[in-house]
């Protein structure tokens, strides 16, 4: 649609022109200028410097709608990760249990099965699955019984030293007397100076040792070991240290011994097939 | 008030400028956004209104890009002064009609900086044809979108807000 004729402003090509050849001028001095240096006008920094304010805006909230979205990103991303590392941690935490108990299990094997390499004996290895110190009657149930080629009086010892003996067997099982128990004898020697004694558990943590004379040297330190001269336990393995030796009222001293073995940690233990005095020669032991 | 509405959309513009610099550089090498101003201005039909418009717009444009100085204010003026001279006689309507005005521009825009360039740094514009096609599109697209926007927003049709007698 045409537009009435007398509102149709006056044409200012003369201004177009004019304002052309201007900036047709202000071109050629800006591409001339433009490689050797001075590479803005004034006037191109006139306008510049008035509008500057808009990018620096522009660019400080995009900044910050930047850092946002990217903190936001980071933000899910940690979360995710910190789940995922969550459950290796879990994973992992589960493992080195594992791990440990293995490495427990295989340091106590290694030293059980080297220190059941020195005796000339027959041995096999058992497992403790019931353990009764509390009471006044001290013993231990072992996972091997006479299937297993254990008998009644087989010793029992662990790493530390002696543990006890078997005082009843079934198929699968054997029951075990403790050292501490109230009705154990050892017959015994302290490895300093080779004296001889019976060392008798006392129904409490400690044990005594009996027939030392007075006048034996005995002194808190000393190592007790098993004498070989009972007819059950083997000679050398360690019964435990003498804590206390007192002289006594009567002719022989008073003697407190502490266990080698911790019964309350006992898992493994080693079973030493010893030999049997036959029935025969014991009737007629005193 | 025109100048003001002019004001206030090139700084829309000089703020999607720099928005398009930070976030996808290579952007307005397909989008123009000065010459949808200039166009919509130039529409009302004031032909010295027009000039100043494009001059502005241009400088703004210029300052904040890496060319000639007055490269793009001699180009959109040339815009500005033939769609301001169309509309001087024709009444133009609708989002259509701002399109094709808009369209028209872009393409003398574009072919004036060829030619300037060539004369003045005697450099060809690497791709020119198909940077032509791809801006015009999307410059084309935006500036119909905002035209359509406006005609929602604003009571009166777009290009009646820019036109009047004399400046």
């Amino acid at each position: 649609m045409a537009v009435p004729t007398d509102v149709i402003p006056r044409r200012p090509t003369l201004l177009f022109i004019i304002v052309l050849a201007v900036l047709f001028f202000l071109m050629s001095v800006s591409s001339q200028t433009r490689y050797v240096g001075e590479t803005r006008t004034m006037f191109e920094r006139t306008v510049m410097t008035i509008f500057s304010p808009v990018p620096k805006l522009v660019s400080r909230v995009g900044g910050v709608a930047q850092d946002m979205y990217h903190g936001y990103l980071d933000m899910r991303r940690a979360v995710n990760e910190n789940l995922e590392l969550r459950r290796k941690v879990a994973s992992l935490t589960t493992e080195n249990l594992k791990l440990r108990q293995s490495e427990g299990d295989l340091r106590r094997l290694r030293s059980l099965l080297a220190y059941s390499e020195q005796f000339n004996l027959q041995t096999s290895m058992a497992q403790t699955i019931m353990l009764d110190t509390a009471g006044r009657f001290k013993s231990i149930i072992i996972d091997s019984g006479s299937a297993d080629g254990v008998e009644v009086n087989d010793v029992i010892a662990n790493a530390n030293g002696l543990v006890g003996r078997v005082v009843l067997t079934t198929r699968d099982l054997a029951k075990v007397q403790l050292l501490t128990d109230n009705n154990c004898s050892i017959g015994s020697l302290i490895e300093r100076t080779r004296r001889q004694g019976v060392v008798r558990g006392s129904g409490t943590s400690a044990l005594q040792m009996f027939d030392i004379p007075s006048l034996s040297d005995v002194q808190a330190g000393d190592v007790v070991l098993t004498a070989g001269i009972d007819g059950i336990y083997p000679k050398g393995i360690p019964i435990g240290t003498v804590v206390r030796a007192d002289p006594g009222q009567s002719l022989f001293k008073t003697i407190t011994v502490r266990p080698s073995v911790d019964f309350g940690t006992i898992e493994e233990v080693i079973v030493i097939h010893t030999h049997k005095i036959s029935e025969n020669v014991m009737r007629y032991t005193p | 008030m025109r100048a003001l509405r002019f004001a206030v959309g090139l700084l829309i513009a000089l703020t999607l400028h720099s928005l398009l610099d930070r976030f996808y550089p290579n952007a307005l090498a397909f989008f123009n956004p000065y010459i949808i101003l200039v166009t919509y201005y130039a529409m009302g039909g004031n032909i010295v209104g027009a000039i100043f418009a494009g001059i502005a717009a241009g400088f703004v444009q210029d300052a904040f890009s890496n060319v000639m100085f007055g490269l793009h204010a001699f180009s959109l003026t040339v815009c500005a002064y033939i769609v301001a001279y169309i509309n001087a006689r024709l009444v133009l309507r609708g989002t259509l009609a701002f399109g094709a005005c808009l369209g028209g521009a872009v393409i003398v825009n574009e072919l004036v900086i060829y030619l300037l360039v060539n004369i003045l740094v005697r450099q060809k514009i690497e791709m020119f044809e198909q940077g032509l096609l791809v801006k015009t599109i999307f410059t084309l697209l935006f500036g119909m979108l905002v035209y359509q926007l406006l005609t929602l927003f604003l009571r009166e049709e777009p290009i009646d807000a820019t036109r009047r007698a004399a400046w």
